[in-house]
């Protein structure tokens, strides 16, 4: 792709939901799928704070931004420094700390410190990744769990919004709570359920029609998930299997993507 | 006198000698440069040539004086030029030497370093980080199959510095040759660092309690920088 082109407005996809329904399998998965896919330059960001997306990419980063974070308020202690040298330092120590492979960026943004205000500097990693992120196609984001903690410390705009929700109706819930929060916080373009480990069609069509959340569709049980996860292996090693073709059917079949 | 004589000299000195030893080329300023739309972003898979990554001797520099000994236009390379590098990545120095009349030293000091932290060109990606003086520099390998050299890299900087109304002139050393000859300029660079973390402090902080400041000992040194803080001082007191 030529350098002109390469500045532009991205796709920014947010995977959100309720704790422990499958959010860092899904964007693992997608990562997986993304990783070969001609849709071009994609950076993964792990802003969840337990790090598991990386763990389920194998992507284990020497320091994450909360680390760049701590490393600029200490150079500001130990040196005089300006606002102009601080936005300098940071846009050097996020390019620093992103892994970079193949089509793949990948950048862990770590566990939130609350200690002390430092509103100039979130809002300086933040415009960091924002400016880092444009110089991709896709931004893949794997959220704590709701739009706000992406909009607050990731990324301003979120332009897709997936929902991931497992069976139960609780997670659907939250899944509906989160949507409510995204109509103030972010101007998304597209918005999508997907279920995860449901038992079937029926079941994920029974679920959806207790929600105006639009499906996207289900990803299956799937015994190659669960071995990948239980050996801690790679999932951009994972093979065709029936939740990684669900994933690419729902996600990037569909056209969800597409604008 | 100037804020920076000392490493001045100094710089001047490495240059000359590396000239003397038949190390050093001068390249033609040209001012006609492609220019970008926005911060690059280079990655890793598009890199044609990596300068002073974090990984490797880096060093970046700005000093200014009235211009008097300034060879203005000048752009100095030790070392390889970019397309010529055998290398995918090689050490990097940048010294920026600007003459001028600047009246308020710290003003003067920010528009400098806007004009030349956010310089951009096509296919060069360029990050600085003050603090340790380094800089990194990406330059894809689109732009360096189509000619990316330093003499494109530097005239575009002189080009940056002189748009300022305050810039006489402007002259630029870069080294690529190895880490020993970036490593060189760690005498004046550490002193350099001094002044100008001083110079912030005066201004951002406005604390004038010099026994209980960190760069007294620097003060102590460069006439200059006392002067600054005189005027200051007095402008200060004058407010309240």
């Amino acid at each position: 792709m030529a350098e002109a082109e390469r500045t532009r407005v991205n796709k920014v996809v947010a995977v959100c939901g309720k704790g422990g329904v499958g959010k860092t399998t899904i964007s693992a998965i997608l990562s997986r799928l993304l990783s070969e896919d001609a849709i071009g330059r994609v950076l993964v960001v792990d802003a969840d704070p337990a790090v598991g997306l990386g763990m389920a990419l194998s992507r284990f980063p020497e320091r994450t931004v909360n680390d760049v974070r701590k490393e600029i308020i200490s150079t500001v202690r130990e040196h005089s420094t300006d606002s102009m040298d601080l936005a300098a330092s940071v846009d050097y120590k996020m390019m620093e700390i992103v892994m970079e492979s193949g089509n793949l960026g990948f950048l862990s943004v770590g566990r939130p410190e609350e200690e002390g205000c430092y509103c100039q500097l979130n809002t300086l990693l933040r415009e960091a990744i924002e400016t880092l992120s444009s110089h991709f196609d896709l931004t893949l984001i794997d959220a704590e769990a709701g739009v706000e903690q992406v909009n607050r410390r990731v990324m301003r705009s979120v332009s897709h919004l997936l929902l991931v929700s497992d069976s139960a109706l609780k997670a659907v819930r939250v899944a509906e709570s989160i949507r409510k929060v995204a109509d103030d916080a972010v101007n998304y373009r597209k918005l999508g359920l997907l279920i995860n480990r449901a038992r079937g069609e029926e079941d994920a069509r029974q679920l959806a029609s207790r929600t105006d959340l639009p499906l996207l569709g289900w990803i299956p049980e799937d015994d190659t998930v669960r071995e990948f996860d239980a050996e801690a292996r790679s999932f951009l090693e994972i093979p065709s299997c029936p939740a990684l073709e669900a994933v690419r059917s729902h996600i990037l079949e569909s056209g969800f993507l597409s604008d | 006198m100037g804020l920076f004589d000392q490493p001045l000299n100094e710089i001047r000195a490495y240059i000359d000698g590396k000239y003397r030893d038949g190390l050093a080329r001068e390249l033609p300023f040209t001012p006609v440069i492609p220019r970008a739309d926005s911060t690059q972003v280079i990655l890793s898979e598009d890199t044609g040539l990596e300068l002073g990554n974090p990984g490797m001797a880096s060093r970046s520099l700005l000093l200014w004086d009235s211009g008097d000994g300034l060879a203005d236009g000048r752009i100095t390379l030790v070392g390889p030029d970019f397309p010529e590098s055998d290398s995918a990545s090689l050490p990097f120095a940048q010294v920026l030497i600007v003459g001028g009349d600047f009246s308020d030293e710290y003003d003067c000091y920010r528009d400098l370093r806007d004009a030349t932290y956010n310089i951009r060109l096509r296919g060069f990606m360029t990050r600085v980080f003050p603090g340790r003086q380094s800089i990194w520099c990406r330059v894809s390998k689109e732009a360096l199959a189509g000619g990316f050299s330093a003499q494109i890299l530097g005239s575009s900087l002189i080009q940056a510095l002189k748009q300022l109304d305050f810039v006489r002139g402007a002259e630029v050393l870069m080294v690529t040759s190895s880490k020993g000859d970036v490593d060189e300029l760690a005498g004046p660079a550490d002193k350099v660092l001094d002044i100008v973390e001083a110079l912030i402090k005066m201004y951002e902080e406005m604390n004038f309690d010099c026994e209980e400041c960190e760069y007294v000992e620097v003060c102590d040194e460069v006439v200059e920088l006392r002067q600054i803080r005189e005027r200051l001082k007095t402008e200060r007191e004058g407010k309240e």
